[in-house]
């Protein structure tokens, strides 16, 4: 048979094989006494195999036909059923994509389920897809407890910890939010290849890190190891020598092909990892048959024999030969299953096929932040309670004070009214954070609620978005900007993808604290003064904040923290580290940047933008370290220009509405976009753009932005940057000609 | 060009009525056999045969009866599942509605005719020196016959103050059922709407805890050994698929006398289920009659399926090329005959 139509030559060797009873010998020799199980479930797990199949085999049929957009499958995986049969539907499942039979055969726990139907619409993009809304073929589903994954390698691994991490947590809260059951564990399923990804290390590290401390990390990872990422094989042992010892792991290994050996192993996994509440990592070895995806000719770096070789081995027929050696069905039966298997899918995908697609942009962007759980957010806390909560502090609360200490009041308050709020980071419990932002949140809240984070921000942001997943509202934070950039794709891929492939069914609240940008005195340098936000900047649904002082910072972090409990939005909020401790703007000890802490109701809508000074002759736009300048700077460029200027503090750099900045602008012909990020990529580039196409008149528009540099040491680190006096003459500049 | 790939769907109790009356008679024939061997076991209990029963003029006391109207009903369906021409017509799978998913055991092939009528006649006798509570029937759609959200809300709300339960999930109506004390609540209580809220007569508590001492009794009564595989999928009251190949019998038993007895019967979900995992070209109600169209008109819409969005927009398919061939529709019958 052709080298290059594997799907025919599987196919057909299927039944050619079960009626001349051509069986693969067993790989391994468990006997069905020691399964536990019965024919009835046998025969089921059995179906769900042969319905994964022929979804497969029919997804290629239907991708010649243009009507299937994916054809990435689970042949070769089959085995994965017998985890949808041991896995109560309650235990939370972050599948990889070659999960087609632990899907199936999961819904066989929830009557009324419709899985080939569902998977027939994924397949065929529909906008009626349960899952996505015919955004992405994914593995999912609400009523499973399958939040969906899409191309997911290895980046689903850190959240699945963090999700672990956040069962007995939320149990110990007693958090009402909390949707997983209390003796709930997690799976996590990925390939051989994956286990090699920096994201699925930081994961098996948090957890492992975790589990040596006491912690509870009920999760069992699922490695389903075909030996191959994509052309490229694992290494003989490799798997098992990684993870075999691998400290707080228990190590399993079972024969992929044999869905008894399967069995015995799930449920030892599934006993263990529920009883001890420490993390199973179970190996389960199998094959991989027609390819990495149908667009993967495999004999370009396999040789036929090596390919008939693990198709020699197709669990199909593994699961056949124990079928008929325990006559628990004949051949003509089996055969008679898998064509009325194929008759079925085919009906069903080819109903789905015809179901309607997304065919406009509003309609994609639908569920970009959707959330189908809204939530009102708990009611503010009394002044007894607060009294109580910062004891001595209280006091001081009413005393101007700088935007370090401002934020540390606020969380401080809004952990007492967010009961299921988490704050952790690097350094974030015991210190109270490099700057002291987090200061007293340990001793207060306790190490369930403020906690330290291993030196790893994948693992920061993916468990921020596993707590998530449970009803927690994650305050984490970053270090430094710098140190947020490793770890972008939880954000860029995970964490602001959710609602958008889930038609806002899941969502993952958080609040992400980054201190950053630069100007710090006397400590100049690259990975402490990061200026650019340019990752934040097309990051859809993604909130994006930079207070510029604590009175703002305040309010700014109370709206974040109540749209991510009410609405399950991200924000990630940027602290400028120059600003947190600066007390005074124009002369020393004017206390000018400090701030009395703003009533606890008090917040600043999402958007909402401050003026200083109402003169028309400039307009200077900015945020952050950019404002405190532009203040700076006002006092002279008025006193030189002899005319008054108005200068406007974005504060939130996403979700800037540009018709209300232009009505803010009003006459004044000119408009200076002050950003000390960099110039390529920076906010100011974007706002730049969108004012010049959305003004009515001729507006002189210039951005005056940081150079396209790193930071140097000392004092050469703020010389790339825009300062009071190149504000100064670059508004001169402007206004005079 | 294959066949055409139906899923039938068997009524519940209320379907044989003075309307359906001599529904035996005229359509019964394919059945008759089965037929004759039920009517000598009635004779021999001493109940009146289903020959007879059906050639009275109808009394609702005595063809609503539970001895009586179970055992005609399933006999009507039977006789027209025979009816439908499997040379043409490929039955994918089997559903039913409350006493219906009797039928579909037998239908199916997980009972024998006699066994069907065995289960039948056991459950339908059940009661009768007295029924246990009774049913309300009630609409939730608009008149467009899409749900409308606050009225379930509200009238969910009302069953749950009254005491009483949500007995079926029928598509557009809930059914409701309890002790008649909270039945008379809910008679009061719920808004007029024509002729609802409708009680259902010689109808019990079905499909509700108060069924409890009933399954218990059945459970004593009805032997697991009369139960097999099915030999076309069986879709149950909640949706659940039982296959041909990997149903566990002892567990098929327990959900027929235990859960389906004692638990909400959810019609809607297992005409969602069938349609979307069989994707049928048609679906096929088994007479008698076929009042219970509308409710899977009513599913369908609900489910969008094929676009069909509205009672006007089902009603459009059915009058053009129908896609619910009712066979208690003279007009509809003949097209799977």
């Amino acid at each position: 048979m052709s080298i290059f139509n594997r799907e025919d030559a599987i196919d057909k060797n299927f039944t050619a094989r079960v009626k001349s009873g051509t069986l693969p010998p067993p790989q391994s020799a468990t006997a069905i006494s020691e399964a536990d199980t019965n024919p009835a479930e046998l025969i089921g797990l059995f179906e769900s195999q042969v319905f994964s199949r022929h979804m497969d085999l029919r997804a290629r049929l239907m991708k010649e036909e243009g009507k299937c957009f994916y054809t990435i499958g689970s042949s070769g995986h089959e085995g994965n059923a017998v985890f949808g049969n041991v896995f109560p539907f309650t235990d939370m499942a972050f599948l990889h994509y070659r999960s087609g039979a632990f899907f199936i055969e999961r819904s066989r726990q929830v009557p009324g389920s419709s899985p080939l139907y569902d998977l027939g619409l994924s397949f065929t993009a529909s906008e009626e897809d349960t899952v996505s809304g015919g955004r992405h073929k994914v593995i999912g589903s609400k009523e499973l407890n399958i939040p969906p994954q899409t191309s997911t390698v290895a980046s689903h691994i850190p959240k699945a910890v963090g999700a672990a991490l956040s069962i007995d947590r939320a149990k110990d809260l007693d958090i009402p939010e909390r949707n997983l059951k209390d003796d709930s564990i997690i799976l996590c399923s990925f390939g051989d290849a994956s286990v090699n990804h920096a994201a699925a290390l930081s994961g098996f590290n948090t957890a492992g890190w975790a589990v040596k401390q006491g912690g509870h990390v009920p999760i069992v990872f699922i490695c389903e190891d075909n030996n191959f990422g994509i052309s490229v094989p694992t290494p003989d042992g490799w798997i098992r020598d990684s993870f075999s010892s691998k400290s707080g792991f228990e190590y399993i290994a079972c024969d992929g092909l044999n869905i008894l050996d399967l069995i015995k192993a799930s449920k030892e996994a599934e006993a263990f990892c529920r009883k001890n509440r420490t993390p199973v990592f179970l190996h389960m070895k199998t094959v991989r048959l027609m390819g990495h995806a149908g667009s993967d000719i495999e004999a370009g770096y396999r040789s036929q024999k090596e390919i008939e070789k693990s198709e020699f081995h197709d669990p199909l027929l593994h699961s056949v030969r124990i079928l008929l050696e325990n006559r628990f069905l004949s051949a003509e039966e089996i055969v008679k299953l898998y064509e009325n298997a194929r008759s079925n899918v085919k009906h069903v995908c080819e109903s789905a096929a015809l179901r309607p697609k997304l065919d406009s942009a509003e309609k994609v962007m639908e569920s970009l932040t959707a959330n189908l759980d809204r939530r009102s957010a708990p009611k503010l806390r009394s002044k007894k309670d607060r009294e109580s909560a910062f004891g001595k502090e209280f006091k001081r609360l009413s005393k101007p004070q700088h935007m370090a200490k401002l934020i540390n009041y606020t969380l401080k308050d809004l952990m007492l009214r967010y009961p299921n709020t988490l704050v952790f980071g690097e350094d974030v419990a015991q210190k109270g954070g490099v700057y002291h932002v987090t200061a007293d949140l340990y001793s207060q809240f306790g190490v369930r609620r403020a906690f330290n984070s291993p030196l790893d921000e994948t693992s920061i942001i993916g468990s921020a978005v596993g707590f998530a997943h449970n009803g927690f509202v994650p305050i984490p934070e970053i270090q430094f900007l710098s140190y947020f950039h490793n770890a972008e794709d939880q954000l860029r891929g995970e964490a602001s993808t959710l609602p958008f492939f889930s038609e806002g069914q899941y969502t993952n609240p958080m609040v992400l604290r980054i201190p950053g940008l630069a100007y710090q005195k006397g400590f100049g340098g690259h990975f402490h003064n990061d200026n650019s936000l340019a990752v934040f900047r097309d990051l859809p649904g993604i909130i994006l904040a930079c207070p510029s002082n604590g009175l703002d910072a305040a309010r700014m972090l109370r709206t974040a923290v109540r749209v991510a409990y009410e609405n399950g939005r991200v924000t990630v909020f940027i602290e400028p580290i120059a600003l947190y401790m600066t007390k005074d703007l124009h002369a020393s000890k004017d206390g000018k940047w400090n701030f009395e802490y703003p009533d606890p109701k008090e917040e600043i809508p999402v958007g909402d933008f401050g003026t200083y000074g109402n003169g028309k002759a400039l307009t200077i736009i900015t945020y952050g370290n950019g404002l405190y300048l532009s203040l700076q700077a006002q006092k002279e460029i008025e006193k030189k220009l002899k005319k008054k200027i108005k200068v406007i503090d974005l504060r939130w750099l996403s979700d800037i509405h540009v018709p209300k900045l232009l009505k803010a602008v009003g006459t004044c012909k000119h408009v200076l976009i002050v950003d000390e990020c960099r110039r390529s990529g920076c906010h100011g580039e974007g706002l730049f753009i969108r004012l010049t196409e959305a003004s009515t008149k001729p507006l002189n528009i210039k951005l005056h932005a940081a150079e396209d540099s790193f930071i140097p040491l000392g004092k050469a680190a703020t010389v790339t940057l825009p300062s009071k006096e190149s504000i100064t003459k670059n508004a001169l500049e402007m206004v005079n000609g | 060009m294959g066949k055409i790939r139906i899923v039938v769907i068997c009524p519940g109790r209320g379907t044989y009525t003075r309307e359906t009356s001599g529904y035996l008679k005229a359509n019964g024939a394919p059945a008759q056999s089965h037929t004759t061997w039920m009517d000598e076991q009635r004779k021999a209990a001493g109940l009146q045969t289903l020959t007879e029963l059906d050639s009275q003029p109808f009394k609702t006391k005595i063809h609503m009866a539970g001895e009586h109207a179970s055992a005609l009903i399933y006999t009507c369906s039977l006789a027209d599942f025979l009816s439908i021409d499997q040379s043409k017509y490929e039955i994918a799978a089997v559903t039913g509605n409350s006493m219906g998913w009797y039928s579909a055991l037998a239908l199916g092939g997980s009972l024998s005719v006699e066994n069907g009528y065995n289960l039948i006649q056991t459950m339908g006798s059940m009661m009768a020196g007295g029924t246990i509570g009774g049913q309300i029937i009630y609409p939730i759609v608009d008149e467009k016959w899409q749900i409308d959200e606050s009225k379930k809300n509200m009238v969910t709300a009302e069953i749950e103050k009254a005491g009483s339960y949500v007995s079926i999930y029928l598509g557009g109506y809930l059914v409701i059922g309890g002790e008649q004390s909270s039945l008379d609540k809910l008679l009061k209580s719920l808004p007029a709407h024509g002729k609802y809220p409708l009680q259902l007569p010689y109808h019990a508590a079905f499909h509700t805890p108060l069924m409890e001492s009933v399954s218990k009794k059945a459970k004593a009564m009805i032997s697991e050994s009369m139960f097999q595989k099915p030999s076309v999928p069986l879709v149950d009251g909640r949706g659940h698929i039982w296959s041909p190949f990997s149903t566990d019998t002892a567990k098929l038993v327990d959900y027929t006398l235990n859960h389906q007895v004692t638990k909400t019967y959810d019609f809607t979900a297992s005409v969602s289920a069938a349609i979307k995992e069989f994707c049928p070209d048609k679906m096929v109600l088994l007479g008698p009659g076929n009042t219970l169209g509308g409710a899977v008109g009513q599913i369908l819409i609900e489910n969008n399926w094929l676009d069909i969005d509205s009672k006007k927009s089902f009603s459009k398919r059915q009058e053009s090329e129908p896609y619910l061939i009712s066979m208690g529709m003279e007009k509809q019958r003949k097209m799977v005959c």
